[in-house]
C-alpha cells in the first residue's frame, strides 16, 4: 500500500503564511521594519502562492 | 487500444433532444425510426461557462458567439441589475445538458427563479420607466441577490467544488455556509487589525504562524482547506496595520487642543482613530526649538501654528498625504522632511509626525476652513524661516 499523498494546497498555503506570520512577528519585535511598500509585494506573493497551487491541484 | 482524435473527428456533443445526425445514421448501420425531435431546448453549457455556463447555453441555442450574450449580460447587470437577477433566475431553471432527470431543479428552484425573473423585470421598468416604472422595492432584492451571490462565490472558492444546480435548497445552503465563512473572516480581519493596532501584533503574528504550521501538518492527513481563508482574514489586516504603523493607543474620535499658555503645549498629541487638532495660535511660544510629536493611527492630524513661527518637520506617514502650509506629499511609506532654519529670536517649532493612516496638515488657517481650502494654491507658509516659503 503506498503512502498517502500530501495535500499540495495546505502544505503551500501553510508554508506562505508560516512565512508570512514570521515576517509579521519581527516586524512587530522591531527586529524588522516593514513598510506597506514591501508588505504590498509580499501579500502578492502570499496569495498569489495559494491561488496559483490551487489552479494546478484543481487541473491535476 | 489506443485511440487518437486523428480516428475520431471531434463532433459537437449530441443534444439528446435534437434529431440524429446523418453521421449517426450512416454509422449506426441499422436505421431507426426517428422520434418526433420536440422543440429545441435551452440548457446551460458544461463546457464553455464562466459561471454556471448560462450564457454559453444562451448562444449555443441562438448559434451566437457566447462573447455577444455574456456582454448582453453585464450591460443588463447595470440595469438596476435585471441582468444579475436573471441570471440567477436561468441558473435555477435551467438544466445542465447532461443532468439526470433526478437533478433537473425542483418546484422550489422554479418558484425561486420564477420570483427572480419578475423581480428582474421589475428592475427593468424601474430603469426604463414605463407602466410599472415605480418599483423601487427591487433595490433590497438585488442586495439580497448580491448577497447570496457572495455567499456562493465563498462557498465555491473554500470548497473547491465546482456550482451547479442541485435544488433551491442546496444553493441556499451553500450561500449561506458561504456567508457564514464571510461573517467569521469579517471577524477575525477585524479583530486581528485591531488587535495588532492596540499593541497586539505579536499575539497575532504568534496565532498566524500556529495556523500555518496546523496545515503543514494538516496537509499530510488529508489537508485542512477550510483553514486557509481564515487564517488569511487574521494575517493580511493585521499585516497592513503593522506595516502603516498604524496605533490607536490613543483612542477613538475627534480631539481639539486649543492650549492658551506655553506651558499647556504637551510634547505629544496621540489619538489613534479619528481627527486630531493641535491649534498653537493662541499660544505665545518662547523663542529657540520647541520640540512636538504628533502620533495618529488612522485619520487627520491638523496643527494649526502662529504666523511668527517657524516649522520643520519630520513625518512619516504609512499611506496618506502630508500638507505642510502649501507644500504636499502623499502615497504610500510617505517619508517628508522639510528641515527650516530660523532666525535669531524667533521660535522654531520642531515636528515629529507619525501617522499611519491619513493626513497630516501644518497650517496657519482655521482648522475648520482649512479641511476645504487647502493644499496646491493655498497661501504659502513658514515665513518665519529663513528662506520663507522656498519650495
Amino acid at each position: 500500500m503506498g503512502r498517502r499523498r500530501p495535500d499540495t494546497l495546505s502544505l503551500v498555503a501553510g508554508l506562505a503564511i508560516v512565512v508570512f506570520g514570521a515576517v509579521l512577528l519581527l516586524d512587530r519585535a522591531g527586529t524588522l521594519d516593514l513598510r506597506l511598500g514591501a508588505f504590498a509585494p509580499l501579500a502578492c506573493a502570499l496569495l498569489g502562492a495559494i491561488l496559483l497551487t490551487s489552479g494546478l491541484v484543481r487541473r491535476d | 487500444m489506443e485511440t487518437h482524435e486523428d480516428d475520431n473527428p471531434t463532433t459537437p456533443a449530441p443534444d439528446p433532444s435534437e434529431a440524429p445526425t446523418a453521421s449517426s445514421a450512416a454509422t449506426g448501420g441499422a436505421a431507426h425510426s426517428s422520434p418526433d425531435p420536440g422543440p429545441r431546448r435551452l440548457y446551460k453549457s458544461t463546457d464553455d461557462r464562466m459561471v454556471a455556463g448560462v450564457c454559453g447555453g444562451i448562444a449555443d441555442y441562438f448559434g451566437i458567439d457566447p462573447v455577444i450574450v455574456r456582454v448582453i449580460a453585464v450591460a443588463l447587470v447595470f440595469a438596476g441589475g435585471a441582468g444579475l437577477l436573471a441570471y440567477v433566475a436561468a441558473w435555477l431553471l435551467v438544466p445542465d445538458r447532461d443532468a439526470e432527470p433526478d437533478d433537473r431543479p425542483g418546484r422550489t428552484a422554479t418558484i425561486v427563479g420564477a420570483i427572480a425573473l419578475v423581480l428582474a423585470f421589475g428592475a427593468l421598468s424601474s430603469v426604463w420607466g414605463g407602466q410599472f416604472g415605480g418599483w423601487h422595492w427591487t433595490g433590497p432584492f438585488v442586495s439580497l441577490v448580491f448577497i447570496g451571490l457572495a455567499g456562493l462565490g465563498i462557498w465555491y472558492l473554500a470548497s473547491g467544488e465546482t456550482p451547479s444546480v442541485g435544488g433551491a435548497r442546496d444553493i441556499l445552503r451553500r450561500a449561506g455556509f458561504g456567508l457564514a465563512l464571510l461573517a467569521v473572516c469579517g471577524i477575525l480581519a477585524t479583530a486581528g487589525a485591531w488587535a495588532t493596532a492596540a499593541g497586539g501584533g505579536v499575539l497575532v503574528a504568534s496565532v498566524v504562524i500556529v495556523a500555518g504550521i496546523w496545515l503543514v501538518a494538516a496537509a499530510f492527513v488529508g489537508g485542512a482547506r477550510w483553514l486557509i481563508l481564515p487564517a488569511l482574514a487574521l494575517a493580511l489586516p493585521a499585516g497592513v496595520v503593522s506595516a502603516a504603523n498604524v496605533n490607536v493607543d490613543g483612542g477613538v474620535g475627534d480631539r481639539e487642543y486649543r492650549p492658551l499658555a506655553a506651558a499647556q503645549v504637551r510634547d505629544t498629541y496621540r489619538l489613534g482613530v479619528g481627527r486630531l487638532v493641535v491649534d498653537l495660535r493662541d499660544v505665545d511660544l518662547p523663542a529657540g526649538d520647541r520640540p512636538l510629536h504628533v502620533d495618529l493611527g488612522v485619520g487627520q492630524a491638523v496643527l494649526v501654528v502662529p504666523r511668527d513661527v517657524c516649522v520643520t518637520t519630520d513625518a512619516r506617514l504609512g499611506a496618506g498625504q502630508a500638507n505642510v502650509f502649501a507644500r504636499g506629499s502623499g502615497g504610500v511609506d510617505v517619508d517628508w522632511q522639510d528641515e527650516r532654519e530660523a532666525p535669531a529670536g524667533t521660535t522654531r517649532l520642531v515636528l515629529d509626525g507619525d501617522i499611519g493612516v491619513g493626513e497630516l496638515d501644518v497650517t496657519y488657517e482655521d482648522p475648520d476652513s482649512f479641511a476645504h481650502d487647502h493644499g496646491p494654491g493655498a497661501a504659502p507658509g513658514n515665513d518665519a524661516c529663513i528662506g520663507g516659503s522656498r519650495g
